[in-house]
């Protein structure tokens, strides 16, 4: 899955099948094909081209039930908000556009 | 404390200006992201895992009410209602917008703040000792020179790309709260024989991935000198100093390379250099500055007062407090109180903006409208008369900002770690918490005694675990977080280099590790020995064999 940051909040976001970018990983494009990846790349770039998002990354995901994930601990962190301050995190708005 | 005058004035609100239309123009599309990122970085922006950080300058640590009463807006309005405060004595905003940050600064120019040199490879914010003209140990109040090395290295532009960041502390007591030894310049206040003030002169201290503890060059700087000789040292590292490969840029590692020797001749060399211009500040400039630091009028009064000392015969927190939280004062009757920021359920360093205005009232209605911010990530009222202690005590129970572990083991610094900070490898802030928890009985603290644990998420050494008596270091081993013990290290003026004890910890194992580590010292300590002191003579092999089992 790719995962970003908009330009104007920071708020992270990540690439859905849609061409959108969502705040939430569940929505998130996952793909193994190296060129439905590198689609998916090609639209990230276009996106950061056009000053909509920053720093975006192609990240290792799995899935569980069929809903997507990042594997690892920084990016679930990043999709789900601090382990702390939990009271102010995604958890309890996912939708937070910052 | 500092006004800014008419050319700090323009100089900020200028570059608020200039930053509002960079961050226009990066909406636009007219810079691009590699364009416009030194920009937002030396406006003290950086983006994080979850959003963009703006890191405010605390000028040595220095704060008004009213400046506090204005971070706390800042954080109600333009951020999620708290802020952090940082072993640089700064302020961290976890959830800015970029697109509101030219008014966040704008706002914080009004009170005379600003966020320059927070980040970026240039002299960044000067600290000092949190107890600075109230200590009773203190020889003179570093702020001034604080403030003139302030106004000398803002925008100073011979070292705005410097080889890699560069931080200066200065302390002007003996015994060493600003960690001197561990910075890039290291400034002891010292006077000469004729009672004139200079300093001692300790550079390349450094922690990160190479941790070294400074050396002396210098034994003596006059005052008048001072700025002509940091400008000689900063001209040979910005010649000299590597900027092939970041992790070797620092000074530290160019005074290690060349020797503190030979790097000493050298900035003598460029110091004949320097002390012919007309860089030193005049002594009336100097004057100037020190008149913004006058100490309070503050009368002489008991020091023996009756209901603090009832109060806390019965209460044995309140009187924990009181021993622990409060530093002698030069003025009897007086102490500087440590508003600790380490509730045993909260996050080191984190402060509400309901508390923080609490601390503004606290700091007009009881210690002169000063605040300080400590670098171990405490809050401190400087002049307080002891009398008041436990009117001041009731109003922080309130407000959660009661505890009473200053200089206790839960009194930890810990940086933002895998839940916040880009460049962590593992999360700080739970095992902080786990570790609180499990040593939240105040008279095992109490008994404990002094200890200071210092963690961080990664190498990069924010939460200064070099310098812990125990040091916690988190790393990722495989994708999972790990945590390795470190002991024996010391940020004041008997400074040392904490020893890594052996392989890492999982989360769920290193509350029990440093559970383990304590109880080795309560078992081996002598009558009334710290543990710092208890490490240094016994050193680590009982502590790694208590951990890992006989070798």
């Amino acid at each position: 899955m790719i995962i970003a940051n908009r330009l104007d909040t920071g708020r992270v976001v990540f690439l859905g099948a849609d061409n959108q970018w969502h705040t939430q990983a569940d929505k998130a494009i996952t793909a193994t094909d190296e060129t439905v990846l590198e689609d998916l790349w090609a639209k990230a770039q276009a996106d950061l081209d056009a000053n909509i998002i920053i720093d975006a990354q192609l990240i290792a995901a799995e899935k569980n039930d069929h809903v997507a994930m990042p594997s690892h601990i920084k990016h679930i962190i990043q999709a789900q908000g601090p382990t702390v301050r939990t009271d102010l995190g995604y958890q309890v708005s996912p939708d937070w556009e910052g | 404390m500092y006004a800014y005058d008419t050319y700090d004035r323009a100089i900020i609100n200028a570059r608020v200006d200039e930053f509002r239309d960079q961050v226009n123009r990066r909406i636009k599309g007219e810079l691009s992201e590699e364009e416009f990122r030194p920009m937002r970085l030396q406006n003290g922006l950086y983006l994080q895992l979850h959003a963009y950080m703006l890191r405010v300058a605390v000028p040595y640590g220095t704060l008004s009410g009213e400046q506090m009463n204005r971070l706390a807006h800042i954080a109600r309005r333009y951020d999620k209602g708290y802020g952090h405060f940082t072993t640089r004595q700064n302020i961290q905003y976890n959830w800015p917008k970029l697109v509101e940050t030219p008014d966040i600064l704008a706002e914080l120019a009004e009170v005379e703040m600003h966020a320059v040199q927070t980040s970026g490879n240039c002299i960044r914010n000067v600290t000092t000792d949190h107890f600075a003209g109230a200590a009773r140990d203190e020889i003179a109040d570093p702020r001034p020179i604080a403030e003139l090395i302030r106004q000398w290295s803002t925008f100073h532009p011979e070292f705005a790309f410097l080889p890699r960041k560069f931080k200066i502390a200065i302390t002007g007591a003996p015994n060493d709260r600003a960690a001197v030894k561990w910075h890039d310049i290291g400034l002891i206040l010292k006077k000469d024989g004729a009672g004139k003030i200079g300093f001692e002169v300790i550079v390349g201290g450094g922690m990160g991935r190479t941790p070294v503890i400074g050396k002396t060059i210098r034994d003596f700087i006059p005052e008048t000198d001072l700025i002509s000789y940091l400008e000689a040292i900063l001209r040979v590292y910005n010649e000299q100093g590597r900027r092939d490969n970041k992790y070797k840029a620092r000074i530290k590692i160019l005074v290690e390379a060349l020797g503190a020797d030979v790097f000493a001749d050298l900035v003598e060399q460029e110091w004949q250099n320097t002390k012919n211009n007309p860089i030193d500040v005049p002594q009336a400039e100097i004057d100037r500055i020190y008149t913004f630091f006058t100490p309070p009028p503050l009368e002489v009064l008991e020091d023996v007062v009756a209901v603090v000392d009832e109060k806390a015969a019965s209460d044995f927190v309140f009187a924990s407090w009181v021993a622990n939280n409060t530093h002698a004062h030069k003025v009897p009757g007086h102490v500087s109180l440590t508003i600790s920021l380490k509730p045993h359920d909260g996050i080191a360093g984190d402060a509400t903006a309901q508390q923080m205005d609490v601390v503004a009232d606290l700091a007009r209605d009881y210690s002169h409208n000063e605040v300080r911010v400590s670098h171990e990530q405490n809050l401190i009222l400087p002049h307080v008369a002891k009398h008041q202690l436990l009117e001041i005590y009731q109003k922080l129970e309130l407000a959660g900002l009661a505890t009473a572990n200053a200089g206790l083991l839960t009194d930890m610094i810990v940086c933002p770690g895998l839940d916040y900070c880009a460049l962590a490898n593992a999360r700080s802030i739970p095992i902080g918490q786990a570790i609180a928890k499990r040593f939240d009985d105040m008279k095992r603290l109490q008994d404990i005694g002094p200890l200071k644990l210092k963690m961080s998420g990664c190498i990069n050494s924010c939460g200064h675990h070099h310098a812990g008596h125990i040091g916690i270091l988190g790393v990722d081993r495989r994708g999972v977080e790990n945590y390795q013990i470190l002991l024996g290290g010391s940020g004041e003026e008997d400074a040392s280099k904490a020893q890594l004890l052996g392989p890492g910890f999982d989360a769920d194992e290193i509350v029990d590790a440093v559970e383990t580590v304590v109880a080795v010292y309560l078992g081996e300590r002598r009558e009334a020995e710290t543990f710092l002191s208890a490490v240094r003579r016994l050193g680590v092999a009982p502590f790694k064999e208590a951990l890992y089992g006989a070798a």
